[in-house]
């Protein structure tokens, strides 16, 4: 974590003043910042580090401002959140929600897709999340999103209900089997 | 009964220590979402939780009775929900999901706010009483003494005393003072629709010190707002309906609490007497509580005051006044309006009409403000906070004196 931290900081002193559109100079070191831990374009290479491209914009304002607040996220996250304005978070929102996300999730296995495929069906996973799982509004964007991230995050919302989430996501993992979670991981990892 | 209920009493009555190994029902969201819902594309609507400057809020959009106007009257508070009036004039506004407690202060031509607590969980209750605000969070009782001229008060952790049960699901909580000062706590049934545990759809009320618990009423849903009628001093209380059921409803109530001890239908029993189409029993009504009033599918009712001021015309006092958050599970959109209720001089009938209206659009089926609570002012104005925009707009009459 700290070694992640300081990659940060290096990170935002060696941006360049930026040329993505921003308004104000200090979103647009945010999100240099941003992309050293999550990938440049927001696609991460990083294990345990979601990818952040072509989430809908209302879902990384929110989750960020509950970043931001301390009611969710790493310790890390929070730090680098710490302070920053609702105006940079929505300008970093906007930024990261236009970006395409280019996934590389690796070898896909045919009988876990099937079982995935399924799981996402019955769990209703596409009412919120849309049945390509493209995400829309406060729901995140599932389809392309790192495996091992999805596995942790839907685990964390089964076993200890997260607060920020408004309960729909802790009641719809609940009682959702480890094997089921998998599946859907590698499953949504690998949709479009 | 369900298997699973049955399971669990069996595992009470032998006292085994497999308690914990019950088979999971279904996600709680998902209780009573058939397969023809399956490709519903139906999602609570997404919260906002940044600020929303007063620039941005269309409130020339809002509609009110002749001789009635709303202005914003204080903005960068999101996710505002309940709010209570401190002795000394301070307001108190609890939220969900961003997990703060604003305190607001009245500068006369302009409102200030700061934040009392933070980094909670949906701590959405709030109530006032002998100078202590009380704040009730999904896991937390806090109590702040005197905070009103003593802003860093440290919090009095209640929690223990209390020991309201930490279930997440429809347990964020209205919280009221009654006439009888003790302290009002709804507790939510745990999902969509289910066999409710023991502890949950229930009214409680508790001594301002968290002793005494009593369940005054069972089977309710989900109750966000209540208020005691200024005369009769009975308790009236609306109630949220079931989700994935279909656009008709059932529809959400309101009722009232002619006495303690009785059972207001959830799960078996919505409305007027519809039986739940997933939770069967015989006789499912038999026994139940009608409400008085019905007031619409997927309405999300919350804040509900009786009208005690003297600004408003005459036709108003005692009257009441119920904030509709407006609908998510629902094909066409439904309530996003505050209504007054009219009730019969026996209590027995009520009349719902609109009164301020537009923050919907009919024809778009577009929303762009939520309101959540009401707070009846010295004055005799009324505050509506809006959960969407972390704003609130104050509705203040003033037909008469233009004449």
């Amino acid at each position: 974590m700290l070694a992640l931290l300081r990659q940060g900081r290096r990170a935002l002193l060696l941006a360049a003043l930026c040329t993505t559109g921003f308004s104000a100079p200090a979103a647009a070191q945010l999100a240099e910042r941003c992309a050293s831990c999550h990938g440049t374009g927001g696609t991460s290479v990083t294990p345990g580090i979601p990818s952040i491209a072509a989430q809908p914009k209302v879902f990384l304002e929110n989750l960020l401002i509950l970043v931001r607040e301390g009611v969710r996220g790493s310790e890390a996250m929070q730090q680098q959140m710490k302070g920053v304005s609702d105006r940079d978070i929505i300008a970093l929102a906007t930024h990261f929600s236009r970006l395409p996300i280019r996934p590389a999730p690796g070898e896909s296995d045919a009988a876990l897709m099937q079982q995935g495929r399924l799981a996402s069906a019955k769990y209703r996973c596409g009412i919120c999340h849309l049945r390509n799982y493209r995400g829309r509004e406060g729901s995140p964007r599932l389809a392309g999103q790192r495996e091992e991230y999805l596995v942790d995050i839907m685990r964390a919302f089964r076993d200890a209900p997260l607060p920020g989430t408004e309960s729909n996501m802790s009641a719809s993992m609940y009682g959702v089997s480890d094997a089921d979670i998998r599946a859907m991981a590698h499953f949504l990892a690998r949709s479009r | 009964m369900s298997k699973s209920m049955i399971a669990v009493m069996l595992l009470a009555a032998f006292g085994s220590a497999q308690a914990q190994d019950k088979p999971a029902p279904p996600p709680a969201w998902q209780q009573g979402k058939g397969p023809a819902m399956a490709d519903s594309k139906l999602a609570p609507h997404a919260g906002k939780n940044t600020e929303t400057p007063a620039s941005e809020i269309p409130i020339d959009k809002l509609k009110l009775p002749k001789g009635f106007k709303a202005e914003i009257w204080a903005t960068g508070i999101p996710g505002g929900r309940e709010m209570v009036r401190g002795a000394k004039g301070k307001i108190y506004v609890g939220t969900r999901g961003i997990g703060r407690v604003y305190e607001v202060t009245d500068q006369g031509d302009k409102r200030t706010s700061r934040i009392v607590v933070d980094k909670l969980n949906q701590p959405s209750g709030v109530a006032f009483q002998d100078n202590s605000l009380y704040v009730m969070s999904i896991d937390k009782v806090l109590r702040y003494d005197g905070i009103e001229d003593k802003a860093d008060v440290a919090a009095v952790d209640m929690t223990k005393a209390f020991n309201v049960p930490v279930t997440t699901h429809h347990n964020w909580k209205y919280i009221t003072f009654g006439p009888d000062r003790k302290l009002y706590v709804p507790i939510g049934a745990p999902c969509n629709i289910c066999e409710p545990p023991e502890h949950g759809a229930q009214i409680r009320r508790y001594n301002a010190d968290g002793s005494g618990m009593e369940v005054l009423a069972r089977g309710v849903r989900n109750v966000l707002g209540m208020d005691w009628h200024p005369k009769s001093g009975e308790l009236w209380f609306v109630d949220q309906g079931r989700d994935w059921a279909g656009d008709a409803g059932p529809e959400e109530e309101l009722n009232r609490m002619a006495k303690t001890g009785q059972f207001y239908g959830y799960p078996y029993c919505h409305a007027q007497g519809i039986p739940d189409p997933d939770i069967k029993k015989d006789k499912p009504c038999e026994g139940v509580v009608k409400p008085i009033a019905l007031l619409g599918p997927h309405a999300s009712v919350l804040g509900t005051r009786f009208y005690t001021g003297n600004m408003f015309p005459a036709e108003y006092k005692d009257t009441l006044f119920i904030a509709r958050k407006g609908s998510w599970n629902r094909t066409k959109k439904f309530g996003y309006d505050v209504v007054n209720v009219k009730l019969s001089a026996d209590g027995k009938k009520a009349k719902v009409k609109p009164f301020l209206t537009g923050f919907l659009d009919r024809k778009t089926d577009a929303f762009w403000g939520r309101p959540a609570y009401l707070l009846q002012m010295p004055d005799g104005s009324m505050l509506v906070s809006d959960e969407q925009l972390g704003a609130i707009y104050r509705v203040s009459y003033s037909g008469d004196k233009k004449k």
